[in-house]
């Protein structure tokens, strides 16, 4: 079976289902669809994932995962860990940033900022686990975004 | 840029509110069930379909032609469903391209325009033209979105490792008939 075939059977599948409200969507999703939107950084340089094997929709599994994103000669670390039900993170920007630079960490709910210290490493608590991206607020350059991770336990 | 929403065209780099809610009222049923038609769970499913709307909004620019814009949210659910599916360690009869790997990143499956309930409908009429056990089991796919293989498999008596074979089979079957007989849409 193909790809193209794979993807017909799944469309098929969803057409019927469609048709015989058969699996109607959770209220929440068009609530979080809505959500995304907010998320939007016009103008933002978007880093994406350098070694793409370990990078978006891992499990955290209580065990830290690494992942490194980068845009030009810019990268960000970022270490996630889902403990007791919420997220961590922890990382590193690199080069050491501006004395005004400043890190968002987002998700589609809830977003904290943190200065980073002096060598670039930032760290944030208590964050819903799910969907989480890291941007990156440079004083005289664009912002860099990483791509939206997901990180569950 | 322009992209069709209802019949009404609407600004691709205005994408505000009122646009936006459009867009969600137009694709996140449609998305939902590609999610689930892909496998997930109810959970993973929200994840993909929120996944997609993220990766729109990161990926706007670059997307090359606005007027798919259906397709391409539907596309990226149905990748990202499948990445997702493959991190929770499901199975899948191949393995799913890399969302930012894959050449055809920007370009949509070209079958999602048939992810709609009227389609649907007419689906349902081809598929009571089917002979069994492919009428029943597809019924029952269908109808059944959180059903496995096992449940299948024991609901028509069926060998558990005959499941997932006789589905495609059926699927093969159902797409000869529309080719047969195509579903105008």
């Amino acid at each position: 079976m193909t790809t193209d075939d794979t993807a017909l059977e799944t469309y098929l599948l969803a057409s019927m289902r469609l048709a015989a409200h058969a699996d109607p969507a959770p209220r929440r999703l068009a609530t979080d669809a809505m959500a995304a939107l907010a998320m939007r950084l016009p103008g933002c340089v978007v880093a994406a994932p350098a070694d793409l094997a370990a990078a978006s929709g891992a499990r955290a599994d209580g065990r830290p995962q690494m992942h490194r994103f980068a845009a030009g000669e810019t990268t960000l670390d970022v270490e996630t860990t889902v403990t007791d039900g919420l997220l961590e993170i922890a990382g590193q920007v690199s080069p050491p940033p501006a004395p005004s630079a400043y890190v968002e960490i987002r998700t589609p709910h809830l977003a904290k900022v943190r200065v980073p210290s002096s060598d670039g490493q930032f760290a944030v608590t208590g964050l819903p686990p799910g969907w989480v991206s890291v941007a990156y607020h440079r004083p005289s350059d664009p912002p860099v975004v990483t791509r939206w991770l997901r990180v569950r336990a | 840029m322009l992209f069709e929403v209802h019949d009404e065209s609407i600004p691709l780099d205005l994408l505000d509110d009122h646009a936006w809610s459009e867009l969600v009222a137009c694709f996140n049923s449609r998305m939902w069930a590609v999610a689930r038609a892909a496998g997930l769970g109810t959970a993973d499913a929200a994840d993909a379909v929120q996944g997609a709307w993220l990766r729109l909004v990161e990926s706007v620019d670059r997307i090359r032609d606005p007027q798919a814009i259906g397709a391409w949210l539907m596309t990226t659910t149905r990748r990202e469903a499948l990445r997702l599916g493959r991190k929770a360690g499901q199975e899948f009869p191949t393995d799913p391209p890399d969302l930012y790997e894959h050449p055809t990143f920007l370009t949509p499956d070209p079958t999602t325009e048939i992810v709609d309930a009227d389609y649907g409908r007419t689906l349902w009429s081809r598929v009571s033209r089917l002979d069994e056990p492919c009428r029943t089991m597809l019924r029952l796919f269908a109808l059944n979105p959180d059903a496995r293989n096992a449940q299948v498999a024991a609901r028509m008596q069926l060998p558990v490792g005959s499941v997932g074979p006789t589905k495609k089979r059926c699927s093969a079957k159902l797409r000869t008939l529309l080719a047969e007989d195509p579903v105008e849409h």
